[in-house]
């Protein structure tokens, strides 16, 4: 009795000793070191462990034994050991049943922390069981089983309202005999609220779509003490959860108070920016994208900073699936190809210049930050290098976006197939999907590629009002368009964006407009150098490929006039009042839209010219 | 420089070489030499003064070593993670390195996949030198039949054109290679081409050849080509005029051998997709391998060779037309031949270095654990295999006949044996022939393999024996071979009392040579000596094969387990009874013909032995008979006789029908007149005289003709052995005739009155005898009466 006596004395020596050694290591702010001496924190803890369970539980022993249980299952929780935890956990309930004599005959853990908490109710070991549930609790939540945590909410609410007074109680005793009582290394009632936190914050993750309740529930848990970026979370859902619910205004409240709360919760940002786009706020959506871009390049967002000091950091349990979905974002790259792009299109063109040239020069750079960290929603290269070259060219920068087409024909030009033969797509997708397709379709890529190259040259050219290097590039182009056949005659060739095939469907809809587009560069080219044949054709067969092109078809009419065709020329401009250029969406590529670059007709003009027809 | 030989030098000795890890050889700051045994320890070499500077120890096998491009840090690669020089944990398991620019890529193993890691190497902060970047990987092809743990990838990093990075050292890097701007795009796509991004080459065990471009978004490992066999080497070869330093070729070479050439078709020629992937193959194993300009070096452990990519009919081949590569590519054999440059034991190659001379010189580790600097004659355009000095050209013939004549004599060692595997696959298939032929039938059957058997007596060293002889016949269609032994059992049914009641059997092998179809051996076997009388014997035939006949040299020292190596197969059972065994002498006339002098005494010593013997008694030795009767008719029925004598015929059929297998051999039987007689010695000497005659047996209803076979001799025994003898060939006889007879039923009931009767005259003498003592004289009476009382056989 003596010897076991001295036994627990020494072990409670040595458990006290690793456990003030470990809170006075957590403060350490070298992220590596830390890491080890966690590991060997653990692994000292498990080693005492593995000495007091070596023998037959006692009760005598079992404070601390479940204080041991409970300072390894902290270390390995830490170290997002949480199979070994779960194991330890289950294992010292056993043999916490084993003391009590029952025998639930299930290895179910639900089950053995009711038994055994039930067998325990009254005695000194409650809180210590109480303790030892609430990293149950953890690693479910870790683990995301949801529904096991929420078979014990009951237990959980009896821990929360218990907590209090409990823990108090063991604060007092501990102050009274310092040496006897083993220590722990993480105060129960910090992990109780973190838990209760996190837990709030995934749940209400995965419901986000049920409405109110969700709500009223994540404002509850933003009201308890918690660290900022947990607290900032809870906005970040609540905004989540208004947005479903179809009240964006109030969601970029929530989120604005996110950010309030954490500045370091861009996926507030991130979030506020895409409910901008849906509100078809231009100008705030740019802001916003611009904000979390410099954001991002900070250092510091990329780390979860608030795992800094803490043994525990909530990243541990906030691994949901749907949270991990909803807290992403975007790479730097992807939100200033965004960025870049919504300033184009918003005739922002200036800004979005700059913003392709930073992007492809992030792309080049030897700092591969940031390239490799997600997978990547930019668009290819090519593409990349076609959209800053159309925004050079609406720049006004047609040299620049020569040397960039430039690059893009030289890598694409010796890969180009001699010809692409397309199928029908109903029976392409009947036949199913082969390599031969997919080889096909990449030679069209390529092809596309390099014809827009030539495109945007052409421009540039008729920009330079170099009529003749336009349309020789123009020809390029076309020369380009028209290896690319249909093996069905009977396709339809006016289907302009198939929604029934949306990747063969842009393709096919880039093909018709680049083929719209050249020819009637061409025939403008040729207006211009007073070839009026060559343009009347090309400028007719343009209407015929891309019948939305309205410069094409004033430039028709134009030249018409000129042949002296005026009642034709009048009303072929008839019908373009009607519709004005359109400006540039998102759904195509920009450089496959009309771009405004080349020459224009002032309708001014042409309404004088009417009116001149007009009385004759 | 030496006349058109390599030299071999050695610098320094580690030892034999551990198993566990990957040998290595890798050149890092200014002249260090990094070398790794295979062991935990990596070993810094310098290369000037030839000395070891430093050990390093690590806590694990070594699997790799990589040095980053500035020759600060050294990263070493064990099972239990990478560590740099000052000891930096990063991933465990990483089995190769390459370091591109601040980047570290480490490429490992885990349960399901290859995944290649790639980490910022930052060297501003001193605590935490290494940030994970990103992390890339492949699934493995089958988990399970992948046992190439051990087996260590390969890790290139290719640039477009001479883009190589600004930082670089002037020396060309290690494992890096500038490559030709249309390959470059035509294998790794427009993308990787308009990023001029590194890309990174991973040759994997399996065999698979992925790429990586480094800088493009999104981008993920990729199959280039699988060699289906583990990659040992991925190197570019820089060889056409125009590529100015940047390599036109991509060559992988696999563990057997196998070799794959990379290059640009021309341009236009198939469109868009123009790489040709040209195969094929250099004699394997390739251990290790390294590569200049144009020429792979390679080690298959017994040599090293050196492999000239461009020298010969393939070579030069953006030179020449397209039918040549035509020619190279549908015969791939062809295209790369290695020359021998007779350095064993390499199983570590440092990429080749050139002195100013125009000497190359490459950094080896031997088998055996020591660094060699080989350095290799100059090659210049004229040096051909063609132009080599005449001594040297006699010496390499010499070599090749000799190696021929080495390479004849491994053959037709390995044609002796698998002509004897056949020889013995043949003979064994014959061995199962006839153990299916022979356990197939029943005890019934006639086996097509059988002994036939003959007794005869002879007289060897003043004893008389009887000798079997035993004919082995093979009338099946298959030849039984050597390795067939005859065993033949003989067993006395019964054995004098003195021996101990326990009959013993004597056991005969006779191994004989092959015996084909219709043919027959025969053996000879004693089976009883006169004066034995312990017959009828059994003589127990069967074939046994011994399986160590197929072992050759190990039949003298294995133990002969008979049990284990032997199997038995029965055929038939002969018997030799008193009747086979039976002497025949003249019939008792008054003047014995003396035929020889020793006849004459052996006749005299035993009659006065009898008559000393019987002294105590009557003069006379007491007779006994037994007397068998058979009807004439069955007689004649069943064998055929003529209806004239059937008393003779009888005897005769008797004394020389072999029943039971076996014949006796004798001259002739001399009978006289109308009852004829025959006179005879048993086995145990006494005489004994046969005598049959026909007797009319009155019946209740008619007469019957009969004949009466009467044995009689002063020796109980003989009455009792011929009389059992007798009567198991009338038994044989009537189951041949096999007929239906009517039997008088009053006839049967006498006889039964008399068996009762005398059933109980031998209880009454067993329960008298009992008490009295009297027991034998009585049975003995009682026999008499049996055997007197003839038995009629209808």
């Amino acid at each position: 009795m003596i010897q076991s006596a001295s036994l627990l004395e020494s072990w409670t020596q040595e458990n006290n000793q690793l456990a003030s050694g470990c809170k006075d290591g957590q403060n350490e702010p070298n992220r590596e070191h830390n890491l080890f001496r966690q590991r060997r924190w653990s692994s000292d803890f498990h080693k005492l462990l593995r000495k007091i369970q070596g023998i037959p539980p006692h009760l005598d022993r079992a404070q601390l034994e479940l204080s041991v249980v409970y300072n390894t299952c902290v270390c390995f929780t830490a170290q997002s050991q949480f199979d070994e935890a779960e194991l330890l956990l289950t294992q010292t309930a056993q043999r916490l049943l084993q003391i009590a004599g029952d025998d639930p005959g299930t290895s179910d853990p639900s089950v053995l922390w009711r038994t055994a908490l039930k067998s325990v109710t009254g005695t000194a070991l409650h809180r210590r069981v109480l303790s030892l549930l609430c990293l149950q609790w953890g690693v479910w939540l870790a683990k995301s089983r949801l529904t096991a945590v929420q078979d014990f909410q009951e237990e959980m609410s009896l821990l929360e309202a218990q907590s209090g007074a409990v823990w108090n109680d063991c604060r007092a005793e501990t102050k009274e005999k310092i040496s006897n009582i083993p220590i722990l290394v993480l105060d129960p009632r910090r992990l109780v609220d973190l838990l209760k936190i996190c837990t709030a914050i995934v749940q209400g993750a995965e419901r986000l779509t049920e409405g109110w309740s969700v709500l009223s529930a994540l404002q509850a848990a933003s009201a308890s003490p918690a660290p900022r970026a947990l607290i900032a979370y809870t906005h970040l859902l609540s905004g989540s959860c208004l947005a479903h619910m179809n009240r964006p205004q109030m969601a970029l409240q929530c989120y604005r108070k996110a950010l309030e709360t954490d500045p370091r919760c861009v996926c507030a940002l991130y979030q506020s920016a895409l409910i901008y786009s849906r509100l078809e706020n231009s100008q705030a959506e740019i802001q916003a994208l611009r904000i979390l871009h410099s954001m991002l390049l900070l250092p510091s967002t990329t780390e979860p900073a608030m795992a800094a000091g803490r043994l525990l950091s909530p990243s541990l349990f906030l691994c949901s699936q749907s949270l991990s979905s909803l807290l992403s974002v975007p790479s730097a790259l992807s939100v200033l190809h965004s960025l870049a792009l919504k300033c184009v299109i918003h005739s922002r063109v200036s800004e979005g210049v700059e913003c392709y040239l930073d992007l492809l020069a992030a792309l080049q750079s030897e700092d591969q930050h940031g390239v490799h960290a997600v997978v990547s929603t930019l668009p290819k290269l090519p593409r990349l290098y076609l959209e800053a070259g159309a925004a050079l060219l609406m720049a006004r920068r047609p040299a620049d976006c020569m040397a960039l087409c430039d690059e893009v024909i030289g890598s694409t030009l010796d890969l180009l197939p001699e010809k692409v033969l397309l199928e029908d797509p109903v029976a392409r997708r009947v036949a199913g999907s082969g390599e031969v397709t997919e080889e096909a379709e990449n030679g069209l890529v390529r092809l596309l590629w390099t014809a827009a190259a030539y495109l945007l040259q052409g421009h540039c050219y008729s920009q330079l009002k170099d009529w003749k290097q336009a349309v020789t590039h123009y020809t390029r182009c076309i020369n380009l368009l028209v290896k690319v056949h249909y093996k069905d005659t009977g396709f339809s060739l006016q289907i302009p964006c198939a929604d029934k095939d949306p990747e063969q469907g842009v393709d096919l809809c880039v093909l018709q407009r680049l083929k719209g587009l050249s020819l009637a560069g061409r025939g403008i080219s040729f207006a211009q150098i007073d070839r009026l044949r060559e343009a009347l054709r090309d400028l007719q067969l343009s209407r015929q490929a891309h019948p939305e092109g309205v410069s094409a078809r004033r430039w028709y009419g134009e030249v018409l006039w000129r042949l002296d065709r005026k009642q034709e020329a009048a009303a072929c401009w008839e019908q373009t009042w009607s519709n004005p250029i359109p400006s540039l969406s998102e759904a195509l590529p920009v450089y496959a839209q009309e771009l405004q670059s080349g020459p224009l007709l002032d309708s001014a003009e042409l309404h004088q010219k009417l009116q001149e027809l007009g009385p004759t | 420089m030496m006349e058109g030989r390599c030299a071999a030098e050695s610098w320094a000795e580690f030892g034999l070489l551990g198993k566990s890890g990957t040998p290595l050889v890798k050149c890092g700051t200014g002249t260090d030499v990094f070398i790794c045994t295979g062991g935990e320890e990596v070993y810094v070499f310098t290369a000037q003064e030839k000395t070891l500077r430093a050990v390093l120890q690590m806590p694990a096998a070594v699997r790799d070593v990589v040095v980053s491009h500035d020759e600060q840090l050294l990263f070493v690669a064990c099972w239990s993670g990478v560590y740099c020089v000052n000891v930096q944990l990063l991933v465990p398991r990483a089995s190769s390195l390459l370091v591109v620019g601040s980047v570290l890529l480490t490429l490992c193993r885990t349960d399901a996949s290859w995944s290649l890691t790639l980490y910022q190497i930052q060297r501003t902060s001193q605590s935490d030198p290494c940030d994970l970047l990103a992390s890339f990987s492949l699934p493995l092809v089958s988990p399970k039949v992948q046992s190439d743990a051990e087996s260590r990838c390969v890790l290139v990093c290719v640039y477009p054109g001479n883009l190589m990075p600004a930082s670089s050292p002037p020396h060309p890097l290690r494992s890096h290679y500038p490559l030709q701007p249309l390959l470059f795009r035509r294998l790794f796509g427009a993308e990787a081409a308009l990023s001029k991004s590194p890309v990174v080459l991973c040759g994997l065990p399996d065999g698979r050849l992925s790429f990586l471009p480094l800088r493009i978004p999104g981008s993920r490992l990729r199959i280039l080509h699988s060699l289906e066999q583990s990659v040992v080497f991925v190197g570019a070869s820089a060889v056409m005029e125009t590529d100015a330093g940047c390599a036109g070729c991509l060559i992988a070479l696999g563990k057997q051998g196998r070799a794959v050439l990379i290059r640009a078709g021309r341009a236009g020629l198939e469109g868009g997709g123009g790489t040709r992937f040209t195969l094929g193959c250099v004699p394997g194993p390739v251990e290790c391998a390294c590569m200049d300009q144009s020429r792979v070096y390679y080690s298959t452990g017994s040599d090293l060779l050196m492999v000239d990519l461009w020298d010969g009919s393939s070579g030069t081949a953006g030179r020449q037309g397209d039918k040549e590569d035509e020619a190279s590519r549908s015969n791939p054999a062809a295209f790369l031949t290695p020359i021998s440059l007779n350095v064993s034991g390499v199983v570590a190659l440092h990429q080749p270095t050139y002195s100013s001379a125009g000497e190359v010189q490459l950094l080896s580790l031997s088998v055996r654990g020591r660094l060699q600097s080989i350095r290799l004659p100059v090659r210049t355009q004229e040096d051909s295999l063609s132009k080599r000095p005449s001594s040297q050209v006699g010496r390499s013939v010499g070599d090749i006949l000799s190696a021929i004549g080495d390479i004849c004599e491994r053959a037709s060692v390995l044609k002796t044996i698998i002509r004897s595997k056949n020889q013995i696959l043949k003979q064994l298939n014959q061995v199962m022939n006839i153990s299916f032929l022979l356990s197939n039938r029943s005890e019934s059957d006639l086996k097509p393999v059988r002994c036939r058997g003959s007794v005869r007596w002879s007289r060897l060293l003043q004893r008389d024996s009887l000798n079997l002889t035993c004919v082995l016949e093979n009338l099946s269609p298959f030849i039984l071979e050597r390795g067939w032994t005859l065993s033949v059992t003989v067993l006395p049914l019964s054995c004098p009392l003195e021996a101990g009641g326990e009959a013993s059997s004597v056991n005969y092998s006779f191994p004989f040579s092959g015996l084909g179809p219709e043919e027959s051996v025969e053996v000879s076997l004693p089976v009883a000596t006169a004066g034995d009388a312990s017959f009828p014997v059994t003589v127990t035939c069967s074939l046994l094969f011994s399986l160590w006949r197929f072992l050759g040299q190990e039949e003298a020292t294995a133990p002969l387990d008979l049990q284990s190596a032997c199997f038995s197969l029965p055929l038939n059972t002969l018997t030799v009874d008193w009747l086979d065994a039976l002497r025949l002498s003249d019939p008792p006339a008054p003047a014995r013909s003396s035929s020889s002098p020793a006849d004459l005494l052996q006749g005299f010593i035993s009659s006065r032995q009898l008559r000393c013997r019987g002294g105590g008694q009557a003069s006379r030795p007491e007779e006994y008979s037994a007397r068998v009767r058979v009807s004439s008719e069955l007689l004649r029925d069943a064998l055929g006789l003529a209806p004239g004598s059937p008393r003779v015929s009888l005897l005769e059929w008797l004394l020389s029908e072999g029943c039971g297998g076996v014949k006796m051999e004798r001259k002739g039987i001399k009978t006289d007149g109308s009852s004829s007689v025959i006179c005879g010695s048993a086995p145990d000497n006494a005489t004994v005289k046969l005598t049959a005659e026909e007797v009319n047996v009155e019946e209740k209803t008619k007469p019957l003709v009969t004949v009466e076979v009467q044995v009689k001799s002063s020796s109980v025994a003989a009455v009792c052995g011929l009389h059992h003898a007798v009567m198991r060939r009338i038994q044989t006889l009537l189951q041949k005739a096999g007929s239906s007879r009517v039997v008088p039923t009053a006839d049967l009931r006498l006889a039964l009155q008399q068996a009762e009767e005398q059933r109980g005259q031998v209880w009454e003498a067993s329960s008298v005898g009992v008490s009295s003592g009297q027991t034998p004289p009585l049975l003995l009476r009682v026999y008499q009466q049996l055997r007197d009382g003839p038995l009629l056989i209808l």
